[in-house]
């Protein structure tokens, strides 16, 4: 049986390509055939996230207009190779793909693949509701900030009017520090407010950066904090019951950072 | 929980609908709703409609239905064939005939645009509701059902009863209900979300919105919620907002309170429920 999930966020910025490169990698790494579609059409970034950029040589809408078959389109990635990317084209605009083209196309790849990642646009016009419409699942990424809470929110109402009624949530960007002193908003906080099932809560993490500029994602690092956040959020999304990570208290977290080398 | 043989939804007209366990017996069915009025959890004010799809019961069981719920000030109807076209999908039905009743004048924030509109969308629900009361005149309708207290005595013939909106979920950022009547929420109103009630507004939750009651001028209007940390708190003509705590900042209430109007002035009261 395969799964669809789109990962979106109403909000821009907060993590949602990062999201799917290391969700989409992680889940190969344990043996499953993956697919990541990116929907976000003029602005597309996951192949950069995933090294791939220079193997591109079809596209999503070369595969919706009928050009190429999906297969031709997909890109294979370097190391892990039950991985393929969909890239998305970076000259035309959200409107060039229509949600039946996407569901239709989905339902194909459903033969080949175990799960489909969809990586969704900023924002609620067309190109989300394009994103969603293929999903079983929706994963709402959000930061510990209330403009991040307040947009997961509006999304989480505009998934439930498009019939999406499963919907998981991932926190990232936690900064324990700023928690603990109450500079930022804690996950009983956003609880409070959006009131669904939390998957994951990824720490604010240097490396995801680092990592992004190499085209590798940080799951792949095994002193990465947010890496192992991910991969926990991959077991978790298999069924596995696996506890949140604690955050290293500040003071031990600062020198966790000095034993890792900051 | 699964088990529960008489299920309670928000329904299409605004009022209630009662779905049964197939195969509850006619008995079961009467001892758990007499169950769930007497227990007074809220889901039942007087004045709700309450339907049901007609083909559950004989005209006996359906008398006796009727008599018991009218004890409690409750209107008790079938589904009418027209509206049971809704019940396949009456929970989406619900949320878009109540909610973005989106036009241009939605976002004006003056007063007389919120009623012209919430007038021309409460006029579209009258049609599916009871033949009574043909020109609901703002001022007379007000929020009498909700404010009144509820002695368990025979209730008024539904033609008397002004319906209520009952909203089974969370309101999110972004959701508006807009009612000539009143509304009562099971579930939260987060911040951007938003409601303009005729009458009086219950939320059996965290009300972290916008809300209007009285919005045509009825100052005995009311606004409860079990946590009362509004944005915006308006009753008629008044508005009371909240305090310029930093934005976020986690102030908590200490239980149920009420807001209504005293001496020309919205106040907030704890009140126990
Ligand atoms: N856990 C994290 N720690 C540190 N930086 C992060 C983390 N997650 C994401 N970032 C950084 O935040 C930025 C935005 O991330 P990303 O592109 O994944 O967001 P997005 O939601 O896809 O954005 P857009 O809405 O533009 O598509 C990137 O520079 C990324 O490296
Ligand atoms: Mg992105």
């Amino acid at each position: 049986m395969s799964e669809i999930f789109v990962i979106t966020s109403g909000k821009g910025g907060v993590g949602k390509t990062t999201t799917t490169a290391n969700l989409g990698m992680g889940l190969a790494m344990r043996g499953k055939r993956v697919v990541l579609i990116d929907t976000d059409t003029g602005l597309r970034n996951l192949d950069l996230l995933l090294g791939l950029e220079n193997r591109i040589m079809y596209d999503l809408i070369d595969v919706t207009e009928g050009r190429v078959p999906y297969k031709k389109a997909l890109v294979r990635h370097k190391k892990v190779d039950s991985l393929f990317l969909l890239p998305t084209s970076q000259v035309k605009d959200k409107t060039a793909v229509d949600p039946e083209a996407l569901v239709k196309l989905c339902n194909e790849m459903r033969e080949e693949f175990d799960y489909i990642l969809i990586d969704c646009p900023a924002g609620i016009e067309q190109g989300f509701k394009t994103a969603i419409a293929a999903a079983d699942v929706a994963i709402v990424v959000t930061m510990p900030e209330i403009s991040a809470v307040r947009d997961a929110d509006k999304i989480i109402g505009e998934l439930g009017r498009a019939e999406k009624d499963t919907i998981k949530l991932i926190v990232n960007r936690i900064r324990p520090q700023m928690v603990e002193n109450g500079d930022m908003l804690g996950m009983d906080d956003i609880n409070d407010i959006l009131s669904i099932d939390c998957i994951g809560q990824v720490p604010d993490d240097e490396k995801v950066v680092t990592s992004t500029n190499r085209g590798e994602p940080c799951i792949t690092m095994s002193d990465s904090l947010a890496g192992q956040a991910y991969r926990n959020i991959v077991g978790r999304l298999m069924g596995e019951n696996i506890p949140f990570m604690t955050f290293p208290k500040p003071g031990f977290f600062e020198k966790l950072k000095h034993v890792f080398g900051h | 929980m699964s088990e529960e043989i008489v299920k309670i939804k928000g329904s299409a007209a605004g009022g209630l609908q009662l779905t049964f366990a197939p195969q509850a017996t006619f008995a079961s069915i009467y001892d758990d709703i007499r169950a769930k009025l007497t227990d007074g959890n809220g889901f039942f004010l007087r004045g709700t409609l309450v339907q049901f799809p007609r083909e559950v019961f004989s005209d006996d069981e359906r008398s006796q239905l009727t008599k018991l719920f009218h004890k409690y000030g409750l209107i008790f109807r079938p589904l009418e064939s027209g509206t049971a076209s809704h019940s396949g999908h009456e929970r989406h039905s619900f949320a878009s005939s109540l909610l973005d009743q989106e036009t241009p004048a939605a976002t004006a924030t003056a007063l007389p645009n919120w009623m012209n509109e919430a007038v021309a969308a409460a006029e579209n629900a009258q049609s599916e509701a009871p033949a009574a009361e043909p020109d609901p005149a703002p001022k007379a309708t007000a929020a009498e059902p909700a404010a009144r207290p509820a002695p368990a005595e025979s209730a008024p013939e539904p033609p008397a009863v002004q319906e209520m909106v009952v909203v089974n979920r969370t309101l999110r950022g972004g959701q508006e209900i807009r009612t000539q009547s009143s509304v009562l929420v099971c579930g939260n109103v987060n911040p951007g979300a938003q409601i303009i009630a005729g009458g009086s507004i219950d939320i059996r939750g965290t009300c972290r919105g916008v809300v209007h009651a009285g919005a045509y001028g009825d100052t005995s209007a009311f606004i409860v919620a079990d946590q009362l940390i509004p944005t915006q708190i308006r009753i008629a003509s008044l508005i009371a907002r909240s305090p310029d705590a930093p934005a976020g900042s986690n102030e908590q209430s200490a239980g149920a309170e009420r807001a209504s109007i005293k001496d020309g002035q919205i106040v907030i009261e704890p009140i126990k429920r």
